[in-house]
């Protein structure tokens, strides 16, 4: 029991280290003997404070007494004690000024706060779901805000424009090319049925063909005032464009701040049981019932944990005969996984290539003919995740692993389900990419099905946002409420097994990357919807707010907040990606419709670009060869990676000095254990002499 | 909102926002709620100390494993019953707010998790701690076998100095690994 003393009253931080101190310097214990032999919390140690404040005096801006972890009259004192300490005048108006400053911020602070999208709303998810599912909300809504800028500036510089300087202006360039190229007649003639306005409004045809929302409509005006001039086709392009690079910006922007979180945290290199343990405070506040599940959750977690531990250490010991069953059936089981996914784009080729054939039925046959590859995508993407997850339970990975592999089987699914449509469209649309093939010599592309194909393919990213969308819709009163109502009135062992649907995070996420990429693809030919993404996704917060907190139940498998973060925006850069691909090859390659669009006088949609540039002055042509130039690029080349090259040995650097400290943690442990035995030991002698020198 | 905006004085509410991470609204939200706590007879909401079983009716708490840990944290009773004034209300609040910085999280999770109010979490904490959070019934314990091979795998992962104990700065440590803490 000798050594019982040191580890007891003996370490009481310095807490009341009112000085700018950094995190790493609140790591090294200060061993003050405390006055109450029994207190190991230091609120009644103030003594160290005045002393050593006089000794350094006013070394910077006082630490802020919110984060001394002390009662509320203590803090009191303290403050107290800190205003004592400004003793000078001069010194005093200083502190003044940044007690002021301080509160500028602080009220800048509460401002910023009533401004944020739904604040309440996530604050009130998290509490009661937990960090995973806000962190599905918080990505929510930075598409919304970030659909909602797109929007701003597509209206902005594309379609307000166009508005305005619909009945002024005449066209840059005359047309030259056969006549039948120019025919586009896209209002029907005769009188239109009611319920034919709805499925126009539905498919994105009839009266919405020939409006702002899609591409033909957008004239090829060129304004040239005195000194305004405003070039609409050169303006279109240019937004796109920017339109692109600014999605990627804030995309990275926001991975960064996340990745910042990710690196600091070593990626989970600490074991997993300590940090569920210390940090499973994520305790919501929705009373009893979620409570007990929650203390399921972690049991299970913590079970599972210790049961693959134990499982490692058993498949290291694997005979080599096992391990070959074992490899052969994951790769036996990853080319079912890969068939099934080529199956799965077989159907949506031949699905988007019937409803092309049959586009010109009318009614509500003809709608859903129209809707076709919408209906096989939806279905493909809701059944082989479901195969998947059984081939994965035959693979037998770790469950982090299976996790992934999931995940990136599902996101590969949708993406590539997305590029079969769109490369079934432009087979079409290019003729199988045969200039010579009889339907596509006359104007370069295939006049006769699609006379205005750019409006084609926008209404295909139309019709597909407006499914999605209203498959969610339908899902949630004819899935989720009657589930929930049967699961609640109905008492059976099988109504009990299927329980409340709970929200599954990864799933509701690649929807989204799903509706955003559809709408990346489709902005060049559809400017209007970002808009319409934008109310679409604010809608689907709400269906989803309202489902969460009606159908659901908390999940049984957690799912981390942070690293998600980076992984959703990875995935959306996948996305990303793909449209670009479209948006370049559209832009490049095929040449644009004669009978409508800005673009109708052009070979290609890019050649706006040169005829523009050689009517600017000719220093400023000059600047800009200077700056694609060799010369220009390569010191920007060389900048950028001794820049990269610094950041990389600084992170380096960071990261041996996180070891280092670690390791002296270890060596001044073992000092201290080190001095507690010659302590005993000392402390023995003397018993023994005393003891010895009694007898004597 | 106005008749508890001038009971709380401006100076007294300026002063709670330099000493806690909570906004007025946040502060004159809590002053209602706890008000509504004392009984007929108690006026004075400042300085009135109230009971521990009455804190724990509040919805929030009631269901909270750690609920009785918390009060006698955050309790500055002399008897050490784990009754708590308005201003000691405050301080939970604050220490559980969303702007709170990761120290005071952590200390005043280290304190909560520390049973047996000793300085360290060690053996005995640590199996209190998980049964906590597992629940407390048979069914839900995790097994003797069990509980020693994740007590010894804690150990292993935070116990940096090797003494057998987990203290505040290994705690601080592991902490600031999980990404959830780190916001």
């Amino acid at each position: 029991m000798a050594s019982e003393p040191q580890r007891g009253s003996r370490e009481a931080y310095d807490y009341a280290e009112v000085r700018n101190r950094s995190d790493q310097q609140s790591l090294r214990l200060r061993r003050v003997s405390s006055r109450v032999s029994n207190h190991n919390y230091p609120e009644n140690d103030l003594r160290p404070t005045p002393a050593e404040e006089n000794e350094e005096g006013d070394s910077g801006p006082p630490r802020e007494l919110k984060t001394i972890p002390l009662p509320m009259a203590l803090k009191r004192a303290v403050r107290q004690a800190q205003e004592m300490h400004v003793p000078v005048v001069s010194r005093r108006q200083a502190w003044r000024r940044r007690k002021s400053l301080h509160k500028l911020k602080e009220k800048a602070r509460e401002c910023l706060h009533f401004f944020t999208l739904w604040r309440k709303s996530l604050q009130k998810i998290g509490g009661n779901f937990g960090g995973g599912v806000e962190s599905y909300f918080l990505f929510l809504r930075f598409l919304v805000v970030l659909n909602f800028v797109s929007s701003l500036l597509i209206a902005g510089f594309v379609l307000i424009p166009s508005i305005v300087f619909r009945s002024v202006g005449g066209s840059a360039v005359n047309g030259t090319g056969p006549d039948e190229c120019t025919v586009y007649d896209p209002n029907p003639q005769g009188l239109d049925l009611f319920y034919n306005y709805f499925l126009n409004l539905l498919s994105g045809t009839g009266f919405m063909e020939y409006s702002y929302l899609f591409y033909g409509y957008y004239n090829n005006t060129t304004v040239e005032d005195r000194n305004f001039s405003y070039n609409i086709p050169l303006a279109y392009l240019f937004t796109a464009v920017f339109y692109f690079v600014f999605c990627l910006i804030c995309i990275i922007a926001r991975m960064g701040t996340a990745a910042q979180v990710a690196v600091a945290t070593g990626g989970g290199a600490v074991g997993n049981y300590s940090v569920i343990l210390f940090t499973n405070w994520d305790y919501g506040c929705q009373g009893d019932q979620a409570t007990k599940l929650k203390q399921k959750n972690i049991l299970y977690r913590l079970q599972v944990d210790l049961e693959e531990e134990s499982r490692k250490k058993k498949t290291a010991a694997l005979t080599l005969g096992q391990k070959l069953i074992l490899y052969s059936l994951r790769v036996f089981m990853f080319l079912v996984s890969l068939g099934l996914i080529v199956a799965a784009c077989y159907g949506i080729f031949k699905a988007t290539n019937f409803s092309q054939i049959k586009s010109g039925v009318k009614g509500i046959l003809g709608l859903v003919y129209e809707y076709l590859p919408s209906i096989v995508i939806t279905i493909a993407n809701f059944l082989v995740p479901l195969l998947g997850d059984q081939i994965a339970r035959v693979e037998r990975y770790s469950p982090s692993n299976t996790v992934i592999v999931a995940l990136l089987r599902a996101v590969f699914l949708r993406l590539v389900s997305l590029a079969v449509l769109l490369f079934t469209l432009w087979r079409q649309i290019t003729c199988e990419g045969n200039i010579e093939s009889p339907n596509c010599k006359l104007c370069h592309y295939n006049y006769n099905d699609h006379p205005c194909w750019e409006t084609r393919v926008g209404q295909e990213m139309y019709k597909l946002t407006l499914f999605d969308f209203l498959v969610n819709f339908a899902l949630l009163f004819l899935a989720e409420f009657p589930r929930r109502m049967v699961v609640d009135n109905w008492s059976s062992k099988l109504a009990q097994w299927v329980g409340r649907q709970e929200f599954v995070v990864p799933a509701n996420v690649l929807g989204l990357v799903y509706g955003q990429t559809v709408v990346w693809t489709g902005a060049l030919f559809c400017p209007l919807l970002p808009l319409i993404n934008t109310i679409k996704f604010i809608l689907l917060f709400y269906f989803k707010k309202t489902t969460l907190f009606y159908n659901c139940r908390p999940a049984l498998r957690t799912f981390r907040s942070t690293y998600s973060t980076v992984v959703f925006l990875v995935v959306l850069l996948f996305g990303w990606g793909l449209a670009t691909v479209v948006m370049v090859y559209s832009l490049a390659q095929i040449s644009p419709s004669r009978g409508c669009g800005p673009f109708r006088f052009f070979p290609s949609m890019w050649s706006i670009v040169p005829t523009s540039f050689y009517r600017l002055s000719e220093t400023t042509q000059d600047f800009l060869f200077f700056i694609g130039s060799q010369s220009f690029s390569i010191p920007l080349f060389a900048l950028s990676c001794v820049v990269m090259c610094y950041f990389v040995a600084l992170a380096s650097v960071y990261g041996k000095s996180v070891a280092l400290l670690r390791a002296q943690l270890k060596l001044e442990g073992r000092d201290k254990q080190f001095l507690v035995k010659q302590i005993e030991e000392l402390s023995r002698h003397q018993i023994l002499k005393h003891t010895a020198g009694a007898y004597e | 909102m106005g008749t508890t905006a001038s009971q709380l004085g401006k100076d007294l509410l300026s002063e709670y926002q330099e000493l806690t991470f909570l906004t007025k609204q946040e502060i004159l939200l809590a002053y209602k709620r706890f008000s509504e706590l004392l009984g007929k007879d108690e006026k004075d909401v400042l300085h009135e100390r109230v009971p521990m079983d009455r804190i724990l009716t509040l919805p929030e708490l009631k269901s909270n494993p750690f609920r009785k840990r918390i009060c006698y944290v955050f309790s500055t009773s002399d008897s050490k019953n784990g009754s708590l004034t308005f201003e000691d209300f405050l301080d939970l609040l604050s220490a559980f707010s969303d702007s709170a910085t990761m120290e005071i999280k952590s200390h005043y999770a280290f304190r909560i998790f520390d049973f047996d109010d000793d300085g360290t979490l060690d053996c005995g904490d640590l199996e209190k701690l998980v049964n906590c959070l597992t629940g407390e019934t048979d069914e839900t314990k995790l097994t003797a076998e069990e509980m020693r091979q994740l007590i010894s795998n804690i150990l292993e992962e935070s116990d940096i100095d090797k003494d057998g104990t987990v203290n505040l700065s290994e705690f601080q440590h592991v902490i600031s690994r999980s990404p959830d803490f780190v916001r």
